[in-house]
């Protein structure tokens, strides 16, 4: 069998090299040996040994060259001539470090950058969502159109009897599901733990297609109020408080003091929808303390998720859905005098994962991080082109010497290779350093809730993914064999002659200038996209700016804030009464000075808009405001100054006239140029006549970004609000110490009420300013580095520019030019490059920046600072690129140069 | 150009000379090398160095195989055997020859 013969051969020549090799020379020796020793023979002694052996040699021929043949075609060589370039490789790296530390890192900084947010992006945007075919998935949503009370929306979360009426009427759902996540107690032992859960209804695991790994989920008999209390939990919680117990089916889990019934256990990684969910139960069946009613009634909290029945597209989907919203909003009709009509859309989940906002900024830093990658290459690609010219000399005496063409351009390959390995290495260490400054950033940077409620993406932390190093490698390569490549077929393509002929500098003018100006267009593509991300850097650091430098109009130092829901056995009556004994209690605290009600913080939006009407203005069109309601301390504990009248007193009761404070803003939309104190305003609501008796200063409800609105205030005891309360505390000390005691003290004055979402008002605003700041940061540092990159590859190709007019240099000096006029000969190719580069980035930058507008604050778009700053800084660079080659070529010596350097 | 051509020429030539050696017995190198100048009459002299990357290819396509055997003076030598692949190659490199030699002299009328 040959192929047997065949490959034992090989495997030999593979696992023995040296053997085989001493075994030929053996061979060849013995060759030679027989044949001088046959000469000697046949002369009969005329021939002594050594002449014998001399003439067998020369019949042999060359024993080197047919030893070298043999091994080629042995097939040896092929591992051994890439060890030898390799080798060869890293001596010619050692004799320019410089060139290769500054391609190396050039190549790691933007591979690197890339494979950090590209983990970003994989985790957040690309990573399939862990449920059963996730691209059948649609999230169902509630939307509102625009109105003079807000923006549109589409993402608002449903009542039950909207959802009941939803799943009657569609038939483009094989399934669907209702749900909401929520914070519960859970009481383990004498353990107590706040830890997330989700309500769900039985269709719950069959719509993602989950099925538990020990004992079962809800059945569909068990959705009925007054079913059983039934559980289902994690396989994190399983471990953790049940260790692995596979008995655990049938034991009791006490959530908000009710048992519930463990009925079966989730896969592990399965966190739910809301993805940090410990354990599910049935929103039919609440713990007690919850009350069913209210649950099922009038409350918004729903998700709504639909798998697409068999057959059905999304757009399809999405279009019933549409049309089914439409009769749900004439059988739930809204009242009042500004009607607005609810609507129903369909996403799919896939679509909803992640905030829209979050998207886009991941989109702005791919696009921004990818110029930098381009900019690198450009860098690396001149570097290169540089480079090889600059060996022309040493490529062409080797192929006079006789080296193959293949041979030579595969060893320019392997440079270029092993670089682009050593840039790959060098920027995993870059990528794992930005995979951790954006996992840091990321509770600020993805910290809101999804469109759909889905944390499942976003509650994994942001890891350097098998994908993204996949993603490295093929750039790394990609960028190696483009530019190991191209230069290296440019440097073998001329014949001898040609390269030595260029290299006296004596001809092929067009050759060379050609050449030039493909590392000019390089450098200046460089320079161009530099100044567009120093553009969007810049606008977005005076964003950053203006926002830091903007009063809020309270003061958010030494605040904490907590929400607390009504439980539901308290009455509106009963309210005031628990206003009065809690903010008692909360006040006695140690470290605590002052204590207010408010129905919501600032920087959340404003929770309630309406519009009023002005009983004195018949003919006026109701105007929008936002409605707060306060207890009397407000405006002391967030340092909000009266202007004038008067602040809401603890005497504004029930029974007393009804009384409000307007904002600055508020006087001057409804009543221009009118004194608003004494002026009566009648809630769109239809609340009682109101009048106003103090203004106030403006407070920046909804976020610091967004200007002052009209706002009114009412005394929570005068118009209670039904359930939404957030306890404001300022403190004298640390405001997080006091967090503890005051949970303990609401806990105590409300039994059952849920205490949740305890945060300073510094940290509600950190959070506000934390997108702008990691955004500016965040570009900067890429504008920096495609700065630093476009410098470097200016400041290579002119000095390789003063390299190669090294005579012609001479020459001027020696007709008598000064060092002045020589070094503004070659800062002035500095200066044409950055001009025309600038301008074409300032082209750029304004395109750039106008896509962007919605996050400036304060800043137009084409910002005449930070265009006049870029102008700035380019100027500096090119003159620092440019000025090291210049000197140089002042300095050289007429006779030198003339010499030919 | 001209030599490298002839070279290819002989190189197929080489080999197809080497595998009709040794179709009739194992020989070494050396025994390989005297056959052909006396089968050939001298008239195709090369090199004899050149020998060598033939056996190296030759052994790597499977159509022979090496072992060290003894020399009749006694002396440690490398041993070459055809393998049954290495016949059916010849017989068909003969056959591909002797075609060709036809259609040379065809072309030169030489028939």
């Amino acid at each position: 069998m040959s192929l047997i013969d065949s490959i034992r051969y090989r495997l030999r020549v593979f696992t023995r090299p040296r053997d085989h090799e001493t075994e030929l020379a053996e061979d060849m020796e013995f060759f030679v040996s027989s044949e001088a020793r046959a000469r000697a023979h046949e002369s009969r002694g005329a021939l002594g040994d050594a002449d014998a052996r001399s003439a067998a040699r020369r019949r042999f021929g060359n024993s080197t060259y047919y030893r070298e043949e043999a091994r080629r075609v042995s097939g040896l060589t092929v591992l051994d001539t890439l060890a030898q370039d390799v080798r060869f490789a890293l001596r010619t790296f050692a004799r320019t470090p410089m060139f290769i530390a500054i391609a190396v890192s050039t190549l790691a900084i933007g591979i690197g950058a890339n494979t950090a947010i590209f983990s970003a992006v994989d985790t957040l945007l690309l990573r399939p969502l862990p449920f059963k075919e996730p691209n059948r998935l649609m999230n169902v949503a509630l939307s509102i159109p625009a109105s003079p009370r807000g923006p549109g929306r589409d993402d608002l979360v449903w009542s039950y009897p909207k959802i009941e009426a939803f799943r009657a009427a569609q038939n483009v759902f094989g399934d669907l599901t209702a749900w909401f996540s929520m914070q519960f107690t859970v009481r383990i032992d004498d353990e107590a733990e706040r830890i997330s859960g989700e309500f769900i209804d039985s269709r719950y695991f069959p719509t993602l297609g989950i099925t538990p790994v020990v004992g079962r989920a809800m059945l569909g008999s068990e959705d009925r109020v007054g079913g059983p209390r039934v559980a289902v939990i994690s396989d994190a919680l399983w471990r953790g408080m049940f260790n692995a117990n596979p008995s655990v089916l049938g034991q009791p889990l006490d959530v908000d003091g009710t048992i519930f019934t463990i009925i079966g256990v989730a896969p592990p990684e399965f966190s739910g929808v809301s993805g940090v969910a410990r354990f599910w139960i049935p929103f039919f069946n609440p713990p007690a303390a919850w009350g069913i009613a209210n649950l099922l009634t009038d409350n918004n909290a729903f998700y709504l998720i639909g798998r697409l029945a068999p057959g059905i597209t999304p757009e399809r989907a999405a279009s019933i859905s549409r049309e089914i919203g439409s009769r749900i909003d004439a059988q739930f009709p809204e009242h009042g005098a500004n009607v607005r009509h609810w609507g129903v859309v369909a996403h799919t989940l896939d679509d909803t994962r992640v905030d829209d906002y979050v998207r886009r900024t991941l989109a702005m830093l791919f696009g921004a991080v990818g110029m930098v990658l381009l900019v690198a290459c450009a860098n690396v690609a001149s570097l290169f082109l540089v480079r090889a010219a600059s060996r022309r000399r040493e490529i062409a005496v080797r192929l006079a010497i006789g080296a193959s063409r293949s041979r030579l351009v595969r060893q320019l390959m392997v440079e270029s290779l092993l670089l682009a390995v050593f840039g790959g290495i060098a920027s995993l260490v870059v990528a794992w350093v930005g995979v951790h400054i954006i996992s840091a950033a990321q509770p600020v940077l993805w910290g809101g809730q999804s469109p759909s409620g889905i944390g499942t993406v976003t509650a994994d932390p942001i890891q350097l993914n098998f994908t993204a190093l996949a993603f490295t490698g093929t750039i790394a390569i990609v960028t190696g064999l483009l530019f190991g490549v191209i230069p290296a077929i440019q440097s073998t393509r001329s014949t001898l002659t040609d390269s030595l002929r260029v290299e006296s500098g004596s001809s092929q003018q067009s050759r060379i200038s050609r050449r030039v100006s493909m590392r000019d267009v390089l450098t200046m593509f460089e320079i161009a996209l530099a100044v567009v991300l120093l553009a969007t850097s810049g606008v977005l650091v005076r964003t950053l700016a203006n926002l830091i430098a903007v009063r809020p109009g309270f003061e958010p130092s030494g605040v904490l804030t907590m929400r607390v829901n009504r439980a539901p056995a308290w009455s509106r009556d009963s309210i005031s009464r628990f206003y009065d004994v809690a903010v008692d209690r909360l006040r006695s605290l140690p470290g605590v000075t002052e204590v207010a009600i408010a129905d919501c913080a600032p920087q959340g939006g404003a929770c309630t808009g309406m519009g009023v009407h002005l009983p004195d203005r018949p003919e006026r069109a109701p105007v929008g405001v936002g409605v707060h309601w306060i207890t009397s301390d407000w405006n002391a504990v967030m340092r909000v100054p009266l202007v004038r009248g008067r602040l809401i007193e603890p005497s504004d009761r029930k029974g007393t006239p009804f009384v409000v404070l307007v904002s600055e803003t508020a006087a001057q939309t409804l009543w221009p140029g009118e004194d608003p104190l004494g002026k009566t305003v009648v809630l769109e609501s239809g609340s009682d006549t109101a009048r106003v008796v103090g203004v106030v200063g403006d407070v920046r409800f909804r976020g610091i970004q967004s200007r002052p609105m009209a706002e009114i205030f009412m005394s929570y005891y005068q118009q209670p609000m039904s359930y939404r309360m957030m306890v404001h505390l300022r403190t004298s000390r640390d405001p997080v110490l006091v967090a503890e005691a005051a949970r303990r003290v609401l806990r105590e004055v409300a039994r059952g009420f849920p205490v949740y979402d305890i945060a300073t008002l510094e940290q509600r605003i950190g959070g506000a300013l934390g997108q702008a700041r990691f955004l500016a940061q965040l570009l900067s540092l890429f504008a920096v580095l495609a700065l630093v990159l476009a410098t470097i590859g200016t400041y290579g190709v002119i000095s390789y520019g003063v390299a190669q007019r090294t005579r012609e240099m001479g020459v001027r000096i020696a007709l008598g030019a000064t060092a002045r006029d020589v070094i503004r000969l070659v800062v002035g190719q500095g200066v044409a490059l950055a001009v025309v580069g600038g301008t074409i980035g300032m082209a750029g930058a304004i395109v750039a920046t106008r896509s962007i507008q919605t996050r400036l604050y304060d800043v137009p778009a084409a910002d005449p600072v930070t265009l006049g700053g870029i102008v700035v800084l380019l100027a500096l660079a090119v003159l620092a690129a440019s000025w090291i080659p210049a000197r140089r070529a002042a300095s050289v010596p007429a006779v030198q140069a003339l010499r030919g350097g | 150009m001209a030599d490298i051509q002839k070279n290819e020429l002989l190189k197929g030539t080489l080999d197809m000379l080497v595998l009709q050696t040794l179709s009739v017995q194992p020989l070494h190198g050396y025994g390989i090398a005297q056959q052909i100048e006396v089968l050939s009459d001298d008239a195709l002299r090369v090199e004899q160095g050149s020998l060598y990357p033939a056996l190296e290819r030759l052994q790597k396509k499977g159509w022979i195989t090496s072992k060290w055997g003894e020399s009749p003076t006694g002396r440690r030598a490398r041993y070459y055997t055809i393998t049954a692949a290495g016949r059916r190659q010849l017989g068909n490199e003969i056959s591909s020859f002797d075609a060709m030699l036809v259609a040379i002299n065809r072309v030169l009328r030489r028939t």
